[in-house]
């Protein structure tokens, strides 16, 4: 769907392009055409005046301009000091051709004109198409006054500040917090807060650039943890490491075998399958990785990947957020608003005041990735309500778990059947529970 | 509907307007150059009709004249095609960026995690460099553009223009807005903007200021008669102040005559600049960042023993953004368990604590020591051999 939107733009677009580059090519070509032909044209009217010039008073047997071809030595511009008697006049037969450039050069440029303005329409039909696909307004799905006031915003500047600080970019960090004026003690925050994250970040780039010594050395010096939560990192890595020696061509090789002599050995068991696949890229060496089944080890999505892995298999273990708050919130609320947007609708109809109250819920439920999910939310599944302080959830003797309203509801005086399974109880023995 | 489609509508609107503004800036050159040597064609028909045969001298330098005027056309026309093609190719670099959210691998066809979140990235960098400008922080926003590499996928240009007014008109000049709006006469009209006229009222009332009452009368002649029908009534207000002293007490002469209204030009232009490029007021950071704290935020955010360090909303400073925003809206209970952070399922059983607490089973170890003592992490409560039980969420 993304991509309709997106081709139906593009296709108005390429219209577009093409007819430009028609245009410069024909048209402006024609233009050029016919402006050296005026040119040629003048030097020929020129060299006809000065022929008459030189030629005073003989009788004018003039050619077609087009038609003079005299050799024309430089010498001939000379000076004539008498005037002539008579101005040159044109010939019909010159008139004739003058008019017939004339004519074909008007033609031409209004063709020109016409041709670009017709363009207009091919132009204005990529707005319409922008327009048509993708939506210009989302103000429905917000509430305006949350993000003027003064205090958020720069909640909002330290927020961003703070992301880019872990991202490693501390002078965009800094430049913002001058350039909003952020109170020292708040700046000073965003700088504490994110160093554990720095050097986590620092590696992830470097793999990003092939560069895989530090990556390597980190994953070695926590080897044990990785391995205890199954991560599968610290091979990828040396996997990596390996193809890159091979990559390097036949002179590598020796480097390569030794590589997988040294570190391929304790992953042994567990990669056996894949260690020997590893190893058969020898046989694709003399003609050249990029031209084996291995050449996807050399693109970059392959690298891009690896760092993603080690960005998340070693924040999870520093136990530290792999995301930082602000790419989480504005991840999920571009997964939020297109929901929004669609119901935009019915938001409107019903009070949007009212819709957007703090203690209010959104309209809809977002589906948002797990690893977006923090909290337990336990929504009854008798009143299809989620739980809250005023009515929290209960543990029935026979362990299904519904909110206090629905057990009120179901139950009749103090005898309440599970609505779940048979057992019959007691409703005060139902027990408060906490996610 | 997609989040492409529901979000980027800016991100090919204003590389749209913008080869608009050039392909009308490029008909308007060429049709004057075209013009030009259609006249100057004239003139040689004109000799050419004469009574008498023409002279022969002034019919090329009629010619030359038609020449010259051609190859001028000729580059005009050249120069103004390569610039619409220039924009065109920021539009399709954008189109490219948009359809990178999904990269197939070539070969495979394979998604990969990694090229998706990348692409996140550079979009969370655009929407930032987006909210930055909008907000006035122009070098935080050049810088980031800079180190991020992402500026040819941003409106920085459009934004490098205004804030020359921006800083222009701070600075008490009317010069470069005045310019602006020439450049953007045409469109201005088509949206009713009324910052001209605005403008030409500043430069009216700083004219009162420094008592120069007649060049004020004069300047009033000149540009105030062309707003007469939509502004007569604020025109009246203004021609009033030259009645009055400049430090006047009397309300509605003041309020023309603070030096604040320079600060809400400033803001009028910047809001005037956003329609003519059909950008919406708000910018799509501040519409995700509302919604994403809505579908983040939960009741445990708020209370002191069920935040999650992980949640963004359970941070101080998100935390109280998110104050006045709804909560996120839940019809299928989703369960995480507070020690390890995994989904509760049929892998993962709730279990409960004597004392009400529910974690994953897979948690149990990590909270029971070996003498069999289970310490319920949320209340520190010790329990010897505690009977622990199922129970079933539906």
């Amino acid at each position: 769907m993304d991509n309709d939107a997106c081709a139906s733009v593009e296709k108005e677009l390429d219209r577009v392009v093409t007819k430009l580059e028609q245009l410069y090519e024909t048209s402006t070509a024609e233009i050029g055409d016919i402006a050296s032909l005026m040119s040629e044209l003048v030097k020929v009217l020129n060299k006809a005046e000065n022929e008459m010039v030189t030629t005073l008073n003989t009788s004018t047997q003039m050619n077609a301009p087009a038609n003079v071809d005299d050799p024309m030595g430089d010498g001939v511009s000379m000076q004539v000091e008498t005037e002539p008697a008579e101005p040159q006049r044109l010939t019909e037969r010159q008139i004739e051709i003058i008019r017939e450039a004339l004519s074909k050069c008007n033609e031409r440029v209004q063709k020109l004109s016409t041709e670009h303005r017709d363009l207009h329409g091919a132009v204005s039909k990529i707005g319409k198409a922008i327009d048509r696909n993708f939506s210009a307004d989302f103000s429905s799905t917000m509430r305006v006054d949350v993000l003027q006031e003064e205090d958020n915003l720069m909640l909002v500047n330290k927020a961003i500040a703070k992301h880019y600080c872990r991202q490693g970019m501390d002078s965009v960090a800094r430049t913002l917090i001058k350039e909003c004026n952020m109170a020292e003690d708040n700046a000073q925050d965003v700088f504490d807060s994110e160093r554990e994250f720095a050097e986590i970040y620092s590696i992830w780039l470097q793999i990003q650039k092939r560069y895989l010594r530090e990556a390597l050395e980190w994953t070695i010096r926590h080897s044990e943890q990785l391995l205890e939560r199954h991560s599968i990192i610290e091979f990828r890595l040396h996997r990596m490491r390996f193809m890159q020696l091979v990559s390097q061509g036949v002179g590598s090789q020796n480097e390569a075998i030794m590589y997988a002599r040294t570190n391929f050995k304790k992953f042994a068991v567990r990669y056996e399958h894949e260690i020997a696949n590893l190893m058969a890229s020898f046989i694709y060496l003399p003609g050249g990785l990029e031209n084996s089944p291995y050449k996807h080890f050399l693109e970059q999505e392959m690298w891009t990947e690896l760092s993603f892995i080690f960005l998340k298999d070693a924040c999870q273990l520093l136990g530290i957020s792999k995301n930082s708050a602000l790419s989480v919130v504005i991840n999920a609320g571009c997964t939020a608003l297109p929901a929004l947007l669609n119901i935009k609708q019915v938001m409107q109809s019903r009070q949007v005041l009212g819709m957007w109250n703090g203690c209010d819920e959104l309209p809809i439920e977002i589906d948002l990735q797990p690893e977006f999910r923090f909290h337990s939310i336990f929504a009854c599944p008798i009143l299809r309500q989620q739980t809250s302080e005023d009515n929290p959830p209960k543990k029935l003797t026979c362990g299904h778990v519904i909110s206090n309203d629905a057990l009120h509801k179901l139950s009749n005086g103090h005898i309440l059947k599970c609505p779940y399974c048979p057992v019959e109880q007691n409703s005060e023995e139902a027990v408060r529970i906490y996610f | 509907m997609s989040e492409i489609k529901a979000l980027e509508h800016a991100t090919l609107k204003v590389p749209y307007e913008i080869l608009n503004k050039r392909f009308r800036n490029a008909q308007k050159a060429i049709d004057r150059e075209v013009d030009q040597v259609m006249s100057s064609s004239r003139q040689v028909e004109k000799a050419l009709d004469g009574e008498q045969p023409p002279i022969l001298s002034d019919v090329t330098k009629l010619m030359g004249n038609v020449a010259q005027k051609l190859q001028v056309l000729k580059r005009k026309a050249d120069e103004s095609i390569n610039d619409e093609l220039s924009v065109t190719q920021i539009c399709k670099r954008k189109l490219d960026h948009l359809k990178g959210i999904m990269p197939a691998s070539s070969t495979t066809g394979i998604v990969w995690h990694g090229s998706v979140d990348q692409w996140k990235r550079t979009r969370l960098d655009r929407l930032v460099i987006e909210h930055l400008l909008r907000m006035g922080y122009y070098e935080t926003a050049e810088e980031l553009a800079a180190r991020s590499d992402v500026r040819h996928l941003t409106n920085l240009d459009i934004f490098q223009t205004s804030r020359e007014v921006e800083d222009d008109l701070a600075n008490h000049s009317t010069t470069k807005c005045v310019l602006w709006c020439i450049d953007n006469k045409s469109k201005l009209r088509k949206i009713n903007s009324t910052i001209e006229f605005s403008l030409r009222v500043q430069e009216f009332v700083e004219l009162v200021r420094q008592n120069k009452r007649y060049d004020a009368v004069k300047h009033s002649r000149r540009y105030f008669p062309a707003y007469e029908k939509t502004q007569l009534n604020e025109i009246c207000h203004v021609m009033a102040l030259l009645a009055y002293p400049t430090d006047t007490e009397l309300e509605h002469c003041k309020k023309y005559l603070d030096p604040k209204r320079w600060q809400q030009l400033v803001l009028d232009f910047r809001h005037e600049n956003y329609r003519l490029f059909q950008l919406s007021t708000t910018s799509v950071f501040s519409a995700a960042m509302q919604a994403g704290l809505s579908a983040l935020k939960t009741p445990q955010c708020y209370t002191q023993t069920c935040r999650n360090l992980n949640c963004p909303v359970c941070q101080e400073d998100l935390n109280r953004i998110a104050l006045k925003l709804p909560y996120s809206h839940c019809v299928q209970s989703r369960l995480i368990c507070r020690v390890t952070g995994l989904p509760l399922n049929e892998h993962n059983q709730p279990m409960m604590l004597p004392n009400g607490q529910i974690f994953g089973q897979l948690a149990l170890t990590e909270i029971t020591k070996e003498d069999g003592t289970v310490t319920c992490p949320i209340t520190n409560t010790k329990f010897t051999n505690p009977k622990i039980e199922k129970v079933f969420v539906m």
